[in-house]
């Protein structure tokens, strides 16, 4: 199968800061990618990079055998890759499925549709994420579930092909986490897409990624399967410290690390 | 918004259009049936008219342009210099009831244009009060150059910065009615037509919350130069016709004072929508001439009292405070656009 993006040796500076050291990656079309990390690794630079906010200071962001590197972030939306904000930012004067609107009329399709087909679009995506029936409700009401199911149904409604999560369920109850999640699963079947998603809430990455990448200070320092991940000293330094702590830590806690940090 | 149904039914339900077409209306009757003097209608066009341009960029993308008089300064100069020293356009002005007149007035309303597109990439990168202390200096810089310049021109007619157009370049006060009726016309035309196009969509996502804009794909420098540059063309228009009718042009029309004027009757009326800047320019002039004739002297103080006023308990204007609510189930926000 063919890679869908590949991230190729990305360096990005903040003055003295390396949030990006060196980061590379590549995905499989139709892949669920879990992206770790402690605080402050750098996923979400790398988010910005990959989706245009941020110019890489080195290295490059390869979209379908395209290069997108520096591209600014509507063209690369039309490309085909949507974000989801990790502080949810709902355009908060407008309705719901107006908000999604948004998403559908400068998305992959942008310029090529109708407001009416858009709002079609739009309404599609919202059933999907189980919000059609706050379509005609102001963002501003939407409790923080919602707000973050609207993120997603935005995102949706570009019609993109790799989809970016930023922490769609931090902050979630266990239950809204399994809905989340449910829905997620759901997204993908239905609409073919690739996934990426940076996510603190390990029992549910863990749960529902192919593969997992993880960033510590800048640099990843795994790569691999849910379980090789897990199981890398490394990572577990990463999170917690020092590994024998930590492995003994793990141990007592009985295995299931929820290691939001 | 103009679902499946967007048909003409759909459109004569929507009061908007009719108040716009009422408002239009209005005006034309009052015209025709001598109901106002040709000053008072020239007065409530002009407040109207600027109350609109500035509505595209401020109302819709949400960037308060403080130094928009600049333009009004620059359409109004460009207006009066190019009749006062290119012949056939002076001769033109005479052309077709108005028509002529209103083709100058495009000339100078695109010299107005062409400076919106050019510093508006500039300035269109700064934010909030950023942006608009940027505007003010725009403004201060054209009215400095206007005041160097102007009397290089002709030394011996041009006292400053002001320029008095003689008595046969100048037109009947009929024939800037009509220029300014249609320049009206068109503008609640763009107006409404940006309020339902992608267009319109994404320079409300601009205002709402321009960094989420931009990730969902909207390109958000082109929008909010598209939209400065329009403002700045009508703003332009408005002040070349305004300046025709009082018969030549002087360095007030760069006053701050008239970007207050258009900042109060949008904020007034509702921002975001097309009825905001026509209501809002509707009391406004109702305002400041009831507060003048009642209240001269202080009447400016009582109409800054009453902004604050309008500012601290309904930010949103009167449109928008009406588009809360739902009569008869209908929801009111569907139809005051």
């Amino acid at each position: 199968m063919e890679d869908i993006l590949v991230v190729e040796n990305v360096t990005k500076r903040f003055g003295g800061l390396v949030a990006n050291n060196k980061v590379s990656f590549s995905m499989k079309r139709g892949e669920i990618l879990g992206l770790i990390g402690p605080n402050g690794a750098g996923k979400t630079t790398l988010f910005n990079v990959i989706t245009g906010v941020y110019r890489p200071d080195e290295g490059r962001v390869i979209f379908k055998g395209e290069d997108i590197t520096g591209k600014p972030p509507h063209v690369i939306t039309r490309k085909g890759i949507a974000k989801t904000h990790q502080i949810v930012k709902p355009f908060n004067d407008m309705t719901v499925l107006e908000n999604a609107m948004v998403g559908a009329l400068f998305g992959k399709r942008a310029r090529q549709i109708t407001i009416g087909e858009a709002k079609e679009i739009a309404y599609q995506s919202l059933e999907l994420v189980g919000l059609a029936e706050k379509a005609e409700e102001f963002a501003v009401k939407l409790t923080l579930r919602q707000k973050k199911m609207l993120e997603l149904a935005r995102a949706l409604s570009a019609e993109p092909e790799l989809l970016l999560l930023d922490e769609v369920l931090a902050g979630l109850n266990p239950k809204e986490i399994e809905e989340a999640l449910e829905i997620i699963k759901k997204v993908k079947e239905e609409r073919d897409l690739s996934i990426i998603m940076i996510e603190h809430v390990m029992h549910a990455v863990m749960n529902i990624a192919d593969r997992i990448v993880v960033l510590h200070f800048g640099w990843k320092i795994a790569e691999g399967t849910p379980e090789e991940v897990a199981n890398n000293p490394e990572v577990i330094t990463a999170y917690l410290g020092d590994p024998r702590y930590a492995l003994r830590f793990v141990k007592r806690k009985g295995g299931e690390g929820d290691g939001s940090s | 918004m103009a679902g499946k149904e967007s048909t003409l039914s759909h459109y004569l339900k929507s009061p908007t259009l009719l108040i716009i077409v009422f408002v239009v209306l209005g005006i034309l009757v009052a015209r025709i049936l001598g109901m106002s003097t040709l000053d008072t209608l020239m007065t409530i066009m002009y407040f109207m008219g600027i109350a609109l341009s500035l509505n595209i960029i401020m109302g819709f993308a949400g960037y308060v342009s403080f130094g928009h008089a600049v333009f009004l300064g620059l359409g109004g100069y460009a207006y009066v210099l190019l009749v006062y020293f290119i012949k056939p356009l002076a001769d033109l002005q005479n052309v077709g009831l108005g028509l002529g007149a209103f083709v100058v007035a495009v000339l100078a309303g695109l010299f107005a244009a062409a400076v919106a597109a050019s510093v508006g990439a500039a300035v269109l990168r700064l934010r909030g009060a950023f942006f608009a202390i940027a505007t003010i200096g725009l403004d201060f810089t054209a009215l400095y150059l206007m005041k160097a310049i102007v009397p290089e021109l002709n030394p011996e007619q041009f006292f400053g910065a002001q320029i008095i157009l003689p008595a046969d370049k100048i037109v009947e006060k009929d024939i800037v009615f009509n220029a300014m009726f249609l320049t009206l016309v068109i503008l609640l035309a763009v107006n409404y037509y940006i309020r339902k196009s992608p267009f319109g969509v994404g320079l409300t996502a601009i205002k709402e919350d321009e960094d989420a804009a931009e990730v969902l794909g909207v390109p958000t420098t082109m929008f909010k130069i598209i939209a400065f540059t329009l403002a700045g063309f009508f703003t332009g228009m408005v002040g070349a016709l305004f300046s025709l009718n009082g018969g030549g042009v002087d360095e007030t029309l760069f006053n701050l004072g008239h970007s207050i004027d258009m900042i109060v009757m949008i904020v007034i009326g509702g921002l975001g929508t097309v009825l905001g800047p026509v209501v809002g320019s509707l009391i406004y002039f109702e305002l400041y001439d009831l507060l003048l004739v009642h209240y001269p002297g202080v009447n400016l103080i009582i109409l800054g009292i009453i902004v604050a006023i309008v500012v601290l308990f309904f930010p949103e204007g009167l449109i928008g405070l009406l588009r809360k609510y739902k009569v008869m189930g209908m929801r009111l926000r569907d139809l005051l656009e």
